[in-house]
């Protein structure tokens, strides 16, 4: 086989656009977890959540891109508020297994009651910009996919930004570094997770809103993408934010290259081989949980 | 006496701080030994290199011959030595019956072949562990709770529990991680009366603890930890007028000391 | 007493092909049987020691393909697909079980849970072999000795043997010396090692034999509907296995028993459609979390508990 250098980039720039989707969604599952020391279940239905409120927005906006994805983002942010206040507010810190169930018990309720309202068929989402697509040389990216990733990248800098230098932020490291002292100096767990979750939802709706042009809009579309997700996590170091990150893009890249040479089957296998190679090398993922790092 | 135990040049450090600086010390067989210092002087660190709960960076620990270093905690405690933990460790809802049966079953020899076909071998080890648990629960009060769930028994009761487990397999060496620390103090005095029973019998023990009282009125040999070393080591009557323990440990001079002691009698 | 409960449930629900001519009841008492087994096997890696594991849905699909293609494929017959299922089961839980039962418990779940996926995606694509998406149909029905179990009240009889003899076995380990130290493990690791001993010899040990018969469970559950496909790995069976366990009470071994033989009857009792019985699976999943985490086996304990304290005092 001989490898087209275009064909190559081709592969290389949707892989990159592809792992920044990966990592909203991953980020969110660390920013939980570095908080609460719990893993969200229901985190990829908040991405399906995101993708519906993007797909019956934009007809309502006259197909305007940038306002739908604003509601959508909204939108999930208030159901990560309605999910944290419900449910999550009740668990003690160190019930993992108790906070699985629990939103596992909500991933089903969000996906089948989804599927009773608006059945399982499938939906294409079409915004101002259609299959539009950009050209430099011989590479073609649609537009909907180069917003996504700038959309992402623009997210990531300001998750830096509030993580670094707001009050809200500091404290949200602070409980993820150390939560006892964090306790002494008066931050308000519940205030903290509660921003955490809602933080870490507007990040899987921007994510959902920004894939539904790109993939077909189904109640069962955040399923594929979180277990996926699960495994970055695992990968990149539980509650390690930029080693999520990294394993995310890496993953858009592999993924992207194995689909454009080796069957599909191979392209969905890699994230658990590489997680089961990880996890036999590394324990602890590849980057060690130190707190919540950002820089 | 002979050493059972003896811990020498053990070194552990967290990211830079020294929390151990080559500390060695001997405990005698049939001896009861404490051991002393203030918070964070690497008391609870020691016994957790020596017990295999934590990795130690260097040194060299052996119980009766036998080189335990570095061991996994499971293989140290086969090798002879039972540990208690600060904060009491029990199974809170298993029956104080089973409580003390697992304590002991690693150490017969029946297999779970021998359990299926229900053997001579096993029923002797079952009858065997009902025995010594019989005597250990009658030695720490607690008959009456024999068949139930540990997890109803107020703090105090469950220290207790935790000794009778670690005693069940009649280990070399035991080693308790503050016994005392949050008894009711009505109760200490009967944990002091079962331990010297214990040790009158035959047990060594080696006592992390707080409570200078309890470790003046049953040590015979105590060691004196601050800042990760060792600072003195002697006997109970020695130890208690020694102005360097008084003010590490008390932060007090010897005339304050006494002082104190004259206002408490 | 319980045992002789246990007994007496046991041969009433040998009757049940006596007391109906309904292939459907009967159809549902083989579900309710075969899953009362997964559900138990659950019980033995969650409840019991403490391992939240979603791998079994991978056994599951592993244990029905291995034993619908041993017959299909290879030629064998149905009773020994059932035993390479639970072989092939073990085997790879002794494998992928120790590189994961070193991590940390949240690592442990999330890779229990992305093997079960890998399992669904190889079923769906690996097509020359599973023949993908497509399935193998028209399973055939097992023999012995010259006699076909054709009928679906003569596979009653298969499903319930294998359920009783699972279920006693299950429950000889449970309540042994191991299914104790089982306990001990999930509830303070750390004495277990201060008392000499290992946990991971156990854990593995867990993993491995609710794997084998989760797989054997499988195995009879394919030749039921006589069809498999990659909606055999579907998570709804996960789930169910899952409710079975938290309703039943994790680490309450008839508990879990009879609350697998109640819900599975139930639903299909009650005819609900597909989604409404999963809404109210997750309904049921996240209140039984919140009112009794600890099952009705667990509710009932507590209480007796409760008295035994206002006794002493």
């Amino acid at each position: 086989m001989t490898i087209d250098a275009v064909y190559l980039l081709q592969l290389t720039l949707n892989g990159i656009a592809l792992g920044l989707l990966y990592a909203l969604i991953a980020v969110g599952l660390s920013l939980i977890f570095g908080v609460m020391e719990i893993i969200n279940f229901a985190h990829g239905e908040l991405l399906m959540l995101g993708a519906f409120a993007m797909c019956f927005a934009l007809p309502v906006m006259g197909l305007l891109y940038w306002p739908a994805m604003a509601t959508a983002i909204v939108a999930t942010m208030l159901a990560g508020f309605v999910i944290y206040e419900g449910l999550l507010v009740r668990l003690k810190p160190d019930e993992f297994e108790r906070s699985i169930l629990i939103t596992l018990g909500l991933s089903i309720i969000i996906i089948h009651v989804m599927q009773y309202l608006f059945t399982a068929t499938p939906r294409m989402v079409d915004s101002q910009y259609g299959f539009d697509g950009v050209e430099i040389g011989a590479i073609r990216i649609t537009w909907t996919r180069v917003i996504g990733a700038a959309a992402a990248v623009a997210a990531f800098a300001g998750l830096y930004l509030v993580l670094r230098y707001t009050q809200f932020g500091r404290a949200m490291r602070a409980i993820a570094q150390n939560r006892d002292a964090a306790l002494m100096v008066g931050i308000r767990p519940r205030v903290v997770a509660r921003n955490a979750v809602i933080l870490a939802a507007g990040l899987c709706g921007l994510a959902g809103a920004a894939i539904s042009p790109i993939q077909l809009v189904t109640p069962y579309m955040g399923q594929f993408l979180i277990f996926k997700a699960f495994a970055l996590v695992i990968i990149g170091g539980l509650g390690n934010i930029p080693g999520a990150v990294v394993a995310a893009i890496g993953l858009g890249l592999v993924e992207s290259w194995i689909g454009g040479f080796f069957e599909i089957a191979w392209q969905e296998a890699a994230v658990f081989v590489i997680m089961i190679a990880v996890l036999f090398l590394r324990p602890d993922g590849l980057f060690k949980r130190g707190g919540m790092r950002v820089g | 006496m002979t050493a059972l135990l003896s811990v020498s040049d053990l070194r552990k450090a967290y990211s830079g701080v020294h929390a151990l600086d080559s500390v060695s010390f001997e405990v005698a067989a049939g001896s009861i030994t404490g051991l002393i210092g203030p918070n964070g002087s690497g008391k609870s660190t020691a016994i957790d290199c020596i017990s295999g709960f934590q990795k130690l960076d260097g040194g060299k620990v052996v119980l009766a011959g036998t080189d335990i270093t570095g061991k996994p905690a499971h293989l140290i405690a086969r090798a002879g030595l039972m540990r208690t933990f600060q904060t009491v460790r029990i199974y809170e809802r298993l029956s104080l019956r089973d409580n003390l049966a697992i304590a002991a079953q690693q150490f017969d020899q029946a297999t779970w072949i021998d359990e299926f076909f229900r053997t001579r071998r096993y029923r002797d080890a079952v009858e065997q562990s009902e025995q010594r648990a019989a005597e250990l629960v009658d030695l720490i009060g607690l008959r009456k709770y024999y068949e139930i769930e540990t997890g109803i028994l107020s703090y105090g009761q469950k220290k207790l529990v935790a000794l009778a487990a670690a005693l069940m397999p009649h280990p070399r060496i035991v080693v308790l991680d503050e016994p005392v620390a949050g008894v009711n103090p009505s109760r200490i005095r009967e944990i002091e009366v079962a331990l010297q029973q214990l040790n009158r019998a035959g047990e060594t023990f080696l006592i992390v603890e707080h409570n200078v009282e309890f470790i003046t009125n049953l040590c015979h040999q105590v060691i004196v930890l601050e800042q990760g070393r060792k600072l003195t080591e002697g006997t109970a009557a020695a130890i208690h007028t020694d102005a360097r323990v008084l003010e590490a440990y008390l932060g007090m001079t010897p005339e304050m000391a006494e002082a104190e002691m004259r206002g408490a009698a | 007493m319980k045992l002789l409960l246990a007994l007496l449930g046991a041969l009433a629900f040998a009757a049940l092909p006596l007391v109906t001519s309904s292939n459907y009841i009967i159809g549902v008492g083989i579900s309710a049987l075969i899953f009362t087994v997964a559900a138990a096997a659950l019980n033995l890696v969650y409840g019991f020691t403490g391992l939240l594991s979603f791998a079994q849905l991978g056994f599951w699909g592993i244990g029905g393909y291995a034993t619908t293609l041993t017959v299909m494929t290879f030629g064998g017959n149905f009773w020994l697909g059932v035993v390479y299922a639970a072989l092939l089961n073990a085997a790879l839980a002794l494998v992928i079980g120790y590189p994961i039962l070193r991590t940390n418990r949240h690592a442990f779940v999330i890779s229990t849970l992305t093997f079960a996926l890998l399992v669904a995606l190889i079923a769906r694509d690996w097509v020359t072999l599973t023949r993908g998406p497509l399935g193998i149909p028209n399973i055939p029905r097992p023999q012995a000795f010259g006699f076909a179990f054709e009928t679906t009240p003569s596979f009653y009889w298969v499903a319930w043997a294998f359920s009783v003899a699972t279920i006693g076995f299950l429950y000889a380990l449970c309540s042994s010396r191991i299914g104790r130290t089982l306990i001990a493990i999930k509830q303070n690791e750390p004495l277990v090692r201060a008392q000499g001993i290992s946990p991971m010899p156990y854990k593995l040990a867990s993993f491995a034999i609710g794997a084998a018969i989760t797989g054997a469970a499988g195995g009879v559950f394919a030749f039921h509907l006589r069809v498999i496909d990659p909606g055999f790995l579907d998570f709804y069976y996960m789930q169910t296995f899952l409710i079975i366990v938290i309703i039943g009470g994790a680490g309450s071994f008839w508990g879990v028993i009879a609350a697998g033989i109640a819900l599975s009857a139930l639903p299909e009792a009650l005819r609900f459609s597909a989604d409404f019985r999963m809404i109210i699976y997750g309904v049921i999943l996240v209140a039984a979390m919140f009112v009794m985490p600890t099952g009705v086996a667990g509710w009932l304990r507590e209480r007796k508990i409760a008295r035994m304290r206002q006794a002493l005092q």
